[in-house]
């Protein structure tokens, strides 16, 4: 009693100061003795889920198979089939079950393809999981929107199409994403209608997803791109040039020779680099006229589009670029000429102090 | 001077002193939940992210690996496995054998059936010549694969030689013995193609310790907890810097430097900046500097993006000898970096980056560790005078060191809570037993290493890299 008086008393006296350091290493040890605490309950639980995961994800993954394995008509669910799907609807009211559950079959989906694809949407539909997943893109936090969307698009579920298309426009990216990758996953060309009117920029990333999606389908109805090569959207735009030419839309051309005057710098280089795929000679006289005025990546790509295309009346202006400052148009313009005019080229006189010249001369004689 | 002018004096730098020191961790508190915060949604957004289409796409962006090779004989062969194992499509190795003086190409051109090639070099960027010149392989299955041997000029011109080497849009500058994660490249290059209202000119990976990990075949199998004390400090310090600091910083857009161990670049804008920057020991710090710099300068709306998944292990010094030239070696880095740039430093043209990053790594990364020996010295100088109350040291001694322990296992449970890697048993126990005693083991070598590296930038010039003896991360292999 008297030695806690003592240490109080000696407390009391101390500066205001040391009194709230000492009252800080008295919070921090408490704390940290907590945070110890809950260190220990955290890892042991992490483990003991972990552990749980696998266990389910193994029976449930046995389960599905036997489910396939149960029916013979994808059209019909045996009785077998029925059982395990009542089984799974009391299953799945616990969250965590019905999480491992969505994991093994979107697993699944993602590795299988045809009537046992068709089936295990069937039994996601029978099981009631859809109304989880529909629930979902109904929910406050965009991460749940976007999870929502991610399931009904793994389980190409079209009906909920009205739903998702108003999401386009969310204000969440990640939710915008989702929902562009179910239209055109389960949609393909019709489902890349949300492009007509789209106010956000559609990054590269999602671009390549788009069209990664697209071409996992064949004999599509190919939309006609030339509205989206005339956006205000660049983005847009950006995406339809890498569709005109993955696609070869050289019917969209008048509308991509327009685009060589654009204002921004991107879509021009692509531009050039679309009518270069497509061996595009129209755009030439335009492009060289032009030449001096363009950035240095707009020449690279007008060169390159030569060095397809480039033929005797392109010489003059050839000539005028093999001595280019620039390492690359001097490079492309030297195989052009080789291309156009090897005798010229085998002639040509380039002083001792070129050295860069040399070795691009020597380059292109030993390739 | 009168006595009170003494201690007025006194009074002024204990009041500097305890400034520093609660600015210190007010800092730290504040990056801790900015560092959460952005975990969190890091996860979150990353959480139903199909990579898959990515891969294996046409139209994804180039990107070359470079990796700079320097009498890496040892595990040279292993090295390049792991980084051809990648899963992205469209991309290259670029390994620069910078002057070996050991056997090291040799080794590659057997392993990987590589014969001299007509490679024409764009000059963008000085580096030194080449040796033998440019290799590829004669075996479909390494055709993504081109060795370059130059003659030996430093990491960095190694890097710059890579720049030139490179006809990808992106590059991915990497140490050679790191292990690089089969989906890393595709991580990596997400925020440059994911980001629209500003230009990402680069993005650090976080770096794993993989000391005592279990590798097979440049892939990494088991991850475990080394048994030395060192080691598992230096796990610890690694938390502490890529899941707290450098997440918080990349929230704050104020990532003033990624790893040189593995970081992706915009090409075009490091050939642009010069590259790499041959006189300094701190290269990867110090490129991103003058990135920014300039993107400050053009006014461009730009991103350092930082991505917290554990993409890259490396092998962490075993030993405090080689704990202390590396440490030694950062420390030269930091304050070379710093001179070169002190025109941002506190300059609002430079916005954030003059305003809060660059005062941040001068007062408390370049500062810090002379700070802290001027207070060592005037504590032992008290106790010299008999002019120490004890019960007030106590106090102060006591809440910096428990605060210390408390924001390392913040940084444990960030990593628990995120991606878990160390999930055996009995391995918490030691992370917390190590925590408690970091402070007093761990920290002087650190301290002595940055003392000594501020020694030896003012008076012994000469020292560049020292040395890195690496017993290989193979030595696990089962």
């Amino acid at each position: 009693m008297n030695n806690s008086q003592s240490v109080l008393e000696y407390f009391m006296q101390l500066p205001t100061l040391v009194k709230a350091v000492w009252l800080i290493s008295i919070v921090l040890f408490i704390l940290i003795l907590g945070l110890i605490l809950y260190l220990k309950i955290l890892r042991i639980y992490l483990r003991k889920n972990e552990k749980e995961q696998i266990k389910y994800q193994k029976i449930y993954e046995e389960n599905l198979i036997n489910y396939l394995y149960a029916g013979d008509d994808v059209n019909e669910i045996s009785e077998e089939q029925q059982l395990f799907i009542n089984k799974t609807k009391i299953e799945i009211l616990n969250t965590f079950n019905r999480k491992v559950l969505i994991s093994v079959m979107s697993k699944l989906v993602n590795d299988i393809s045809g009537e046992i694809a068709v089936s295990i949407h069937k039994f996601y539909y029978e099981t009631g999981l859809i109304n989880y997943s529909l629930k979902k893109i109904k929910a406050r936090k965009w991460e749940i929107i976007a999870s929502g969307i991610d399931e009904l698009t793994q389980f190409e579920v079209k009906q909920a199409h009205n739903k998702i298309e108003k999401l386009i426009k969310h204000p969440h990216k990640e939710v915008r994403n989702q929902a562009q990758l179910y239209l055109v996953n389960l949609f393909q060309f019709q489902g890349l209608n949300f492009l007509n009117n789209l106010e956000y920029q559609l990054s590269e990333w999602n671009q390549i997803q788009l069209l990664e999606i697209l071409q996992k389908f064949d004999n599509q109805e190919i939309t006609n791109i030339s509205n989206w090569l005339k956006s205000n959207n660049i983005s847009v735009v950006m995406f339809a040039l890498k569709l005109a030419k993955v696609y070869n839309q050289f019917e969209s051309k008048d509308a991509l020779l327009d685009l060589l005057k654009h204002p921004n710098e991107e879509i021009r280089v692509q531009t050039i680099d679309v009518l270069s795929y497509f061996f595009d000679t129209e755009c030439k006289e335009y492009l060289k006229s032009n030449f001096n005025n363009s950035s240095k990546s707009e020449q690279i790509a007008f060169l390159k589009l030569l060095e397809n295309t480039g033929d005797a009346s392109d010489e003059n202006f050839i000539l005028e670029n093999i001595n280019h400052p620039n390492f690359k148009i001097k490079l492309a313009s030297l195989k052009i000429l080789k291309e156009i005019n090897p005798t010229k080229f085998n002639n040509l006189e380039i002083s001792e102090s070129d050295t860069a010249s040399k070795r691009i001369v020597e380059f292109i004689n030993n390739n | 001077m009168d006595s009170s002018t003494v201690r007025l004096i006194l009074l002024i730098i204990h009041i500097l002193f305890f400034i520093y020191a609660f600015s210190v961790i007010f800092s730290y508190v504040f990056l801790s939940f900015i560092s959460a915060l952005e975990s969190s949604q890091y996860i979150k957004r990353n959480s139903f992210v199909n990579y898959n289409e990515i891969l294996s796409s046409t139209v994804s962006p180039s990107i070359s690996i470079i990796a700079p090779a320097y009498n890496e004989s040892l595990n040279i062969i292993e090295n390049v496995r792991s980084l051809l194992s990648s899963h992205y499509v469209n991309y290259d190795v670029i390994i620069v054998n910078d002057g070996s003086k050991d056997d090291s190409l040799e080794k590659l051109i057997k392993a990987y059936d590589l014969v001299k090639v007509n490679y024409l070099i764009n000059y963008q960027v000085p580096t030194k010549p080449l040796r033998q010149g440019v290799f590829k392989s004669t075996n479909p299955a390494f055709e993504k694969l081109i060795v370059v041997d130059k003659e030996n000029g430093g990491k960095a011109d190694a890097l710059n030689c890579g720049l030139n080497i490179s006809q990808s849009k992106y590059v991915a500058c990497i140490d050679v013995d790191c292990l690089l994660l089969e989906d890393s490249l595709q991580k990596m290059i997400k925020p440059f193609l994911e980001l629209t209202d500003v230009k990402v000119i680069a993005s650090g990976g976080v770096i794993r310790i993989a000391n005592a990990c279990e590798i097979k075949e440049g892939k990494l199998i088991n991850i475990n907890l080394p048994s030395k004390f060192i080691e598992i400090a230096q796990i610890l310090e690694y938390l502490r810097s890529f899941l707290l600091g450098r997440m918080a910083w990349s929230r704050l857009n104020g990532l003033l430097v990624i790893s040189g161990a593995f970081g992706m670049f915009d090409k075009k804008i490091a050939i642009e900046v010069g590259g790499y920057n041959t006189k300094t020991v701190g290269e990867d710090m110090e490129i991103i500097v003058r990135m920014r710099r300039r993107m400050e300068e053009e006014n461009i709306k730009y991103k350092v993006a930082y991505i917290p998944d554990p993409l890259c292990w490396t092998e962490a010094p075993d030993n405090y000898k080689i704990l202390i030239s590396q440490r030694n070696r950062w420390t030269r880095g930091t304050i070379e970096v710093l001179k070169i740039h002190r025109k941002i430093g506190f300059n609002p043209k430079y916005r954030l980056l003059g305003m809060l990053s660059y005062p941040y790594w001068f007062f408390y990364e370049r500062l810090a560790p002379i700070i802290e020996v001027i207070g060592i010295l005037y504590f032992i100088v008290l106790i010299a005078l008999d002019n120490v109350r004890w019960d007030y040291a106590l106090a102060f001694f006591l809440s910096a060191y428990l605060f210390t322990i408390m924001f390392t296992i913040i940084a444990i449970f960030s990593e628990e809570l995120t991606y878990h890697q160390y999930t055996k048993k009995g391995t918490g126990f030691k992370l917390l037993l190590v925590t408690l005693l970091e402070p007093f083991v761990l920290h002087p070598f650190i301290l002595y290493a940055a003392i000594k590296g501020n020694i030896d930038y003012y008076f012994n010039k000469k020292i560049k890299w020292g040395e890195m003896t690496r017993k290989g991360l193979s030595k696990t292999e089962s």
